[in-house]
Order: C-alpha cells, then structure tokens, then sequence
C-alpha cells in the first residue's frame, strides 16, 4: 500500500478503512490470538504443542473429525440429490406466476428459529413422537424404532435445513439458463435426458457448488443441531470444542481444535473456490 | 409420458413440501398442548404455554436484545459494506482483489470460529462479554455478505450515472446521497435484510460472548435445557409469526419498488 | 469535503485502538453497581425463587448460569475482580475456589448452621484454616432413577442392573463426568474419595459397560425427557433432582439408593472477596439458606433437591415427593462427588470423551 498523496486517493481509501478495519480487528486478529492461544498451556500458560498433539494422539478426537467429516458429506450429498429435483421442478414445472409463491413456501420454515428447528425435529422423531406413533397406529411396526439420539436424526435436521437452502441457490441458477442452450441442444438432435447431462447439469454446477460449500462450512461448524438431536452417542468436532470451554474452560485446547476445524474447511473452500467469486454485474 | 413425468414430479414436490412442513406443523400444533408434554397425543388446544412465554421476563427482554441487535448490527454492515463496495467499484486501488477477499473471508468460517476468535481476543484484551460484543461479532459475519451483495450490484450503468452527475458539477457527497444510494437502495435492503435474519437467529457467537444480557436464541436454548416444555413451542411458533410478518412486509415493500 | 491525508496503516492502528476503547466503554456500562451478580445453577435462575428477594430488598439479581466447576472459575478467570458477589459451587470444590483467593469468609453467627443436616456440611471442604467459606444450601443423590412402572423396582437395588443384558437399550447416561465415574467407582466396589489415575482402566471398562447398554448420553434436559416421554426406562446418575420435578406428570418415576451406595451431589454458595456488594450478598445467602428460600430452592423449575436446611416450609406433599424422612438412611450410605485434581480431572474428562465416542 502506498502513502496517498492527493485529495483522489484518500477518498476511495476512506471509502474502503472502516470496513477493513472492521476485518482486520475483529476477524484477522481474533484469529491471530486464536493461534497464539492454541500454543499455550492451559496450566501457567507456558508455549507449548500439546494441545496440538492431543489431537492427533487422542482417537477419541480424532474420531470427533471423523464424525464431523462424515456427517457432513452424507448431508451434503442428500441435500443435493433431495434439492435439485425439487428445483427443478419450481423451475420448469410450476407456471411462471405461481413460482415466486412456490418458492416463497419451499423456505418458509428457513425462518423458524434455528434452535427451535432442531427441537421441533427432536418431537417428531422421538420414541414417542409424531412418526412412532403414526407408525404404529398405522400398524406397520410393532415397536417404536429409535429415530431419535442417532446419527440419522442429526443427519435428517440438517438435511432439512440445507435442502431449503440448496432449493434457493440451485432454484436460481436454473432461471438463470437461458432457454435457447436448450433449444439449441434440442435442435442438434439430443434428447431431454442428454441435454440435461450435458447442458443444464454443467451449467447449473456453479450453484450447486455455492450451495454445497455453504452447506459445508455451516455444517461442520454447527454445535446445535448434533448436541440437540444426537443424544452424544457421538461427538462431532464442535462439540468437542464446546466442551472444553463449558467444562473445563480450556481455552487454549479450544482454539488449537477450532484452527484444525478452520483448516479443514479452507480445504473445502480452495476445492470448490473457482466457483465462489464474487463478481460485478 | 408427459404426463407421468408432470405426476411424478407434482408426487415428488409434494412429498419434499411435506419434509419441509413436518416438523413446522409440529411445532405450531403442540404449542397449543393443555398438559406438559409436547408429544402425542394432542390434548390441546389451550394458550396457557403463549401466556407463560408473555409472562416470563427473561424472554420478553430477549427478545428486545435480540432486535436491538439485529438493526444495529445491521445498520453497521450496510454502513460499512455499501462505503467499501463503492470504494471498490469506483475506484481502482492497489491490491484491489485481495482486499476484497479479506472482506468476504470471514464467509468462509464456521461462526463457531469466529465466535471463539472474538472470545479468547476479548478475553485478553479485558472487554467484558455483553451484547455489544454479540453485536461486533454480527457485523462480522454479516459485512462480507452486504458487502458482496452491494458489490455485485455495482453495475457499470451506476458509475456512468455517477460520473454524469459529476460531470454536471455535483460534488462526491451529492453524488453519493442523491445518486448511489436510491439507485443501490435494493441491494443496500436486500443486505440490510439478509442482516438482520443472520443475526436475529444467530446462536454460538452470542452463547459465547454475552453474560446476563442476551438474545432470544440463547434464552430459548436456556428454556430448551429445562426440558421438554411446549413453551419451547410457543416461543418457537411466536418467532415464527414474528419472522413471516417482516419476510411478507420484505416481499411487500420490494413488489412495490418493482411496479414503481 | 475534506479528507485527511493519511497513511492507511496509521488510521487502521488509531482506528483499532479507538475501536478497543469504545467497544470496552460501551460494554462496561453494562451491569449496575447496585445489582446482586451471582454466578448460579440452573435452579437459581427460577423467577420465583428470586423476585421475592428482588422486591424485599429492592436489588436486581443478575444471574450467569454455568455448569462444572471448571467452567464456573473460567467465568471468574475472565472477570475483573469485583464483578461477581456470589457464586454456587459443588461443596467438594469449594477448596479450588480458595485456592485461588477468591471467597470471603462466612460469618456463621449469622447463618442458620444448627438447622442444617450435619452430614452435608462438608466440613472438610468448606472450611479451612478454622474460616467458613461455604454454606451448602441444596443436596441429593446421583444414583438410579426410573420408571417403576416398566422395570422391576428389585433390580434397582444393584448397581450391576445397569449393565446387564436385561435393560439393555433402555438406559439413558447422564452427561456429567463426576457423578457417573463415581457411580462406575461404587459399582467396581471402589471409594469416591479414594479414587486415582490407577483406577481409570477399570473405571473406565466399566463405563463402556454402561454405554453399550445406554440409548443416549443426555444433558438434563434430555435425560430428563427421555425418562419422562419413556424414551428410556432407567437414568444412570439421576435421582430426586431428575423425579422429583417431574412426579406430577409422571408418577411412576421413582429412584433408588442401591446397596453399593449412590453419589451425593451438594452445592454451596460462597461470597467473593472481592465483591462490591457485601451486604447484600450476605443477606442474599441468607435468603437462600431461610426456610421460605430453601423450599423454593429446592422445589426450582430446573430441578429439585433436598433443602439443607432442616426446617425448609416444604408442604408433606413436597416433602413424600423428596422422602425427605428417609434421608437419615440414604446419607448413611451416600458417598461424595470424587474430587480430582486438574490432571486427573483432565483425565477423567479424556475418559468421558471415549466413553461418548465408543460405538
């Protein structure tokens, strides 16, 4: 960066400080303590690996990552297989004017609220709950299936969340396509089911992918739908973490976990990157 | 086959509505329980769990921090995020990309992270946890996605209005308030907007960085630890109502502007 | 406009520390002098426990609830001195609390010790050097709950019972450390009190035991409810304080002091030295340790538990519910929380961890 000199310079610089500022102070440096926290003990403070190394050492920790992994990727997929039909559908199925409508109830339980989301699944799965006892009455099982406290109830709170979410991203990026690459698909001779591999499945990756990678980073990093709806049968990473402060107030352990959670989603980030610029119109 | 593929598609919609619904339904139908449990059978209807969620002070105040929060949290992104985006677009500055990257880096990181980050920074520089400090970390989260969504609405046909404006002689703060702001206002809203529902149903940073003041998801988080209660449904189901009245009055005030 | 001219890494320092400054102007205006800051449990966050006090004594009792000691003194760790009155601590961890210089002694002339049961004093934590530094107010058990009506209420006089093939799937753990690994202690015929790093692997088979008979490991809001909706038909570590809430909708749960014995939990309230609000936080203690306060207090929307205080106005109701009469007999045999030291704690914790990891 270089000195402004003249009254042109200074101004966009204006424009732009606080909002670097901001970044820098509240994002950049808090992350900065974070890592210096993370090399510390939690006993007297001396700098230290070991909170680095408990990681690494301890397969109950590791396992946490596992976890997070795998719940996430399980998530990701099915809201995507789940979401791009029903995108597809808003899109190309339902009439031009109802669509807004259409779309507008595809989200609504968006704004219910989050914790409140995960609880509301908590009633409907439990022994029992809303599907046990229709289940039963119903007569198709003779003893409630345990539903709820498993990694399948986690997974199906955040399914409903992101397929909302997915619904959104994919649902617009659809209307962006041009109906002439598909004319023009047609016209070349390729069938409906050619033309969507070939044209519109490629052309609606970019939102595919911003959707998927949201759905990761707010995933992996979500301490409340797991804690609410696991029963702590398994722990995922953020729940490791929250432990550490909640028992013990091992803040230094804490961050070490929390920078290894943040490298791991910078792993995803760089993967689906190409696709999340941000661009003028 | 036409026909069977728009069947199978109204099936398949429907069944996907239903998931969606499920657990809203649920929600809403057992905050309306007359005994103390919010699972079958219904035994309902009864108001009495809508008026211990009114009575109950600890809620009601929540809930005004939470607003609180939320519109001045938000004020602060478009503040910060609309200067910077005009910064950007206008003007062609050294590192420009990069710059812009750190502005929208924080996207990228869970809110767990940053929540952290903010706590152990405060923790060490002695700023006590309070909503204001919920707040910083709000604005956090939220600056990168005003910020991207006013950039990415900063089309060329804004700057060539700017620079007409400018030619005729108007100064930069003239053209900032009469031109950029109207012609960006949308966007500006529309991040306003997407603000203030972030942080209205953001849990962990504010779990984390407030003490005895704090908002309405960490109450309801609180309330959710003493059991399972259809008060939880009610308040559940009352911010419900709370966030459809202001996505409608959204839609509304946005139709308006379209058809003006 | 004029703008100043100005190197941008300049303005980005004064910036961060004008921002520093505010940010801790603004958020130190928070909390007012005259409120009562107390760092609580759940069960002191009951509006009718505290607004009684509130309108006698015309204060604001600001609560921060927290659970686990360790956490309790991160919260003060992060304070500044002066920010707290008062705290609720386990009765066994009151020495940390000392330890780190941060209680005011209790003048005892002042407090009703002669109405309080002998036993869950705890002497030997709460008072050092001759000084008193904490008052329990509320104790019970962590032991067997359950629901009488699905299980043979004979079983429930065994420990063993929760790890048999009989009950299998219709367990629910308690998510605390403390109590369950004392429980598992009880169970492998070892002491609380006695407990040490060479004891973990037993403990620690134990534990795994119980988890591969358990549903899920809850917090007290889930174990409760899964006791309570019949998700599960046993609570390991629960007791009066996850029934006793819960007898009017669901009468059949019940608890059980085993023959191994049970785990006492016992919370006490100190006063900070540091506190800006002495007065007031002493007759706050005493509020609490009254007999009007101690039935409120123990009757508490978060949870229930036995008044220490003898002569708590509990109605005979309240009282069956508790069985408050047949405490003599369930003391005789309880043993206290174990009380590790930081590395074994940590340990213990480590062990935890597993324990929920285990498939």
């Amino acid at each position: 960066m270089s000195v402004a000199g003249t009254n042109g310079r200074a101004l966009p610089w204006a424009l732009v400080t606080p909002a670097l500022a901001w970044t820098l102070l509240f994002f950049v440096l808090p992350f900065i303590a974070m890592g210096l926290s993370s090399l510390t003990a939690h006993e007297g403070g001396a700098l230290t690996l070991a909170n680095y190394s408990q990681f690494f050492t301890n397969p109950s920790y590791w396992r946490a990552m596992v976890n997070s992994l795998e719940v996430t990727a399980t998530v990701t997929v099915i809201s995507i297989v789940l979401a791009y039909p029903f995108a597809w559908i808003l899109a190309e199925q339902v009439p031009e004017r109802w669509q807004r409508l259409a779309l507008m109830l595809a989200v609504l339980p968006f704004w219910t609220s989050y914790v409140v989301r995960s609880y509301s699944w908590l009633l409907v799965l439990a022994q029992n709950g809303v599907i046990n006892r229709a289940l039963t009455s119903a007569g198709l099982i003779a003893e409630p299936l345990q539903l709820a406290n498993t990694r399948l109830a986690t997974v199906t709170g955040f399914v409903h969340f992101f397929v909302m979410l997915l619904t959104l991203t994919i649902f617009a990026n659809l209307k962006q396509l041009s109906p002439s690459y598909r004319k023009a698909a047609a016209d070349l001779g390729a069938g409906p089911v050619r033309t969507f591999l070939h044209v519109v499945l490629p052309l609606t990756l970019p939102g595919i992918m911003v959707g998927a990678f949201l759905t990761v980073v707010l995933c992996i990093g979500d301490y409340i739908t797991p804690q609410i709806l696991g029963g702590n049968n398994e722990l995922v990473m953020p729940q490791l973490v929250m432990m550490q402060i909640g028992r013990r107030g091992d803040f230094p352990l804490a961050s070490a976990l929390s920078i290894i959670l943040m490298a791991v989603v910078t792993v995803a980030y760089l993967a689906c990157a190409r696709w999340l610029k941000i661009e003028r119109a | 086959m036409r026909a069977a593929v728009r069947l199978a598609a109204w099936l398949y919609a429907i069944a996907v509505y239903g998931f969606i619904f499920l657990p809203v339904v649920v929600l809403i139908l057992f905050s309306l329980q007359a005994t103390s449990f919010p699972i079958p059978p219904f035994t309902g209807p009864s108001l009495r769990w809508y008026q211990a969620v009114l009575s109950d002070a600890r809620l009601t105040s929540a809930l005004v921090n939470s607003l609180l929060v939320a519109v001045l949290s938000s004020l602060a992104c478009v503040t910060l995020g609309f200067l910077s985006a005009w910064g950007f677009a206008r003007f062609a500055l050294p590192g420009s990309a990069l710059l812009r990257g750190l502005i929208t880096l924080p996207l990228t990181v869970s809110y767990l992270i940053i929540g952290m980050g903010l706590l152990v920074l405060f923790n060490w520089a002695g700023v006590p946890k309070s909503l204001i400090a919920a707040g910083v970390g709000h604005v956090v989260i939220n600056l990168p996605l005003c910020f991207a969504i006013i950039y990415s609405q900063m089309g060329d046909h804004q700057i060539n209005i700017e620079r007409a404006a400018r030619d005729l002689g108007a100064p930069e703060w003239k053209v900032l308030l009469m031109i950029t702001v109207p012609v960006m206002a949308p966007a500006i809203f529309a991040g306003f907007f997407l603000s203030m529902t972030f942080s209205w149903d953001e849990f962990v940073i504010s779990f984390l960085l407030t003490r005895f003041e704090t908002t309405l998801p960490v109450e309801i988080w609180n309330l959710l630890r003493s059991g399972l209660n259809p008060k939880t449904n009610a308040v559940g189901s009352l911010v419900f109502a709370v966030s459809i009245v202001l996505v409608v009055l959204f839609e509304l005030t946005l139709l308006r502007r379209k058809t003006a | 406009m004029t703008v100043n001219v100005r190197n941008p890494l300049s303005t980005l320092r004064s910036g961060l520390g004008a921002a520093f400054a505010a940010v801790a102007l603004l958020a130190a205006g928070g909390a007012q002098a005259a409120d009562l800051n107390a760092l609580i449990w759940c069960d002191h966050s009951d509006p009718a426990l505290l607004q009684p006090f509130e309108e006698a004594n015309n204060v604001k009792v600001n609560v921060k609830e927290f659970e686990g000691t360790g956490a309790g003194l991160a919260i003060v760790d992060q304070s500044q001195p002066g920010d707290w009155d008062v705290m609720v601590i386990d009765s066994i961890d009151v020495p940390r609390g000392i330890e780190k210089g941060l209680f005011e002694p209790l003048p005892e002339d002042k407090l009703p010790f002669a109405d309080l049961f002998p036993e869950v004093t705890m002497d030997k934590s709460t008072v050092v050097d001759g000084k008193r530094y904490g008052i329990t107010e509320k104790f019970g058990y962590n032991t067997i709950g359950f629901n009488k009506s699905k299980v043979d209420p004979a079983d429930m006089q065994s420990l063993a019972s929760l790890t048999s093939d009989k009950y299998k799937g219709k367990i629910a753990i308690y998510d605390y450390y403390l109590p369950v690994i004392g429980m598992a202690a009880l169970a492998i015929g070892k002491k609380t009190a006695d407990l040490t790093e060479a004891d973990l692997p037993a403990l620690k088979a134990e534990l795994l035991k119980m988890k591969a008979n358990a549903k899920l490991v809850g917090e007290v809001t889930a174990s409760q409810t899964a006791l309570a909706t019949g998700e599960v038909d046993i609570l390991v570590g629960g007791g009066e304080w996850v029934t006793a809430g819960l007898a009017k909708e669901n009468p059949a749960l019940d608890f059980s002091i085993p023959k191994e014995g049970a785990v006492l939990w016992s919370q006490s309230l100190a006063m900070f030295k540091d506190s800006k609000n002495k007065d007031m936080a002493l007759k706050f203690i005493q509020y609490i340790l009254s007999p009007e306060g101690q039935a409120r207090l123990a009757t508490s929307a978060c949870y229930w538990g036995m008044p220490s205080n003898k002569k708590a106005t509990l109605t005979d109701e309240q009282k069956k519910i508790l069985r408050f009469d047949e405490q003599p007999g369930f003391l005789a045999r309880a043993q206290a929380y174990p009380a590790p030291n930081a590395d074994l704690d940590k340990k213990m914790q480590d062990m935890w961890t597993e324990m929920l990891q285990a498939q």
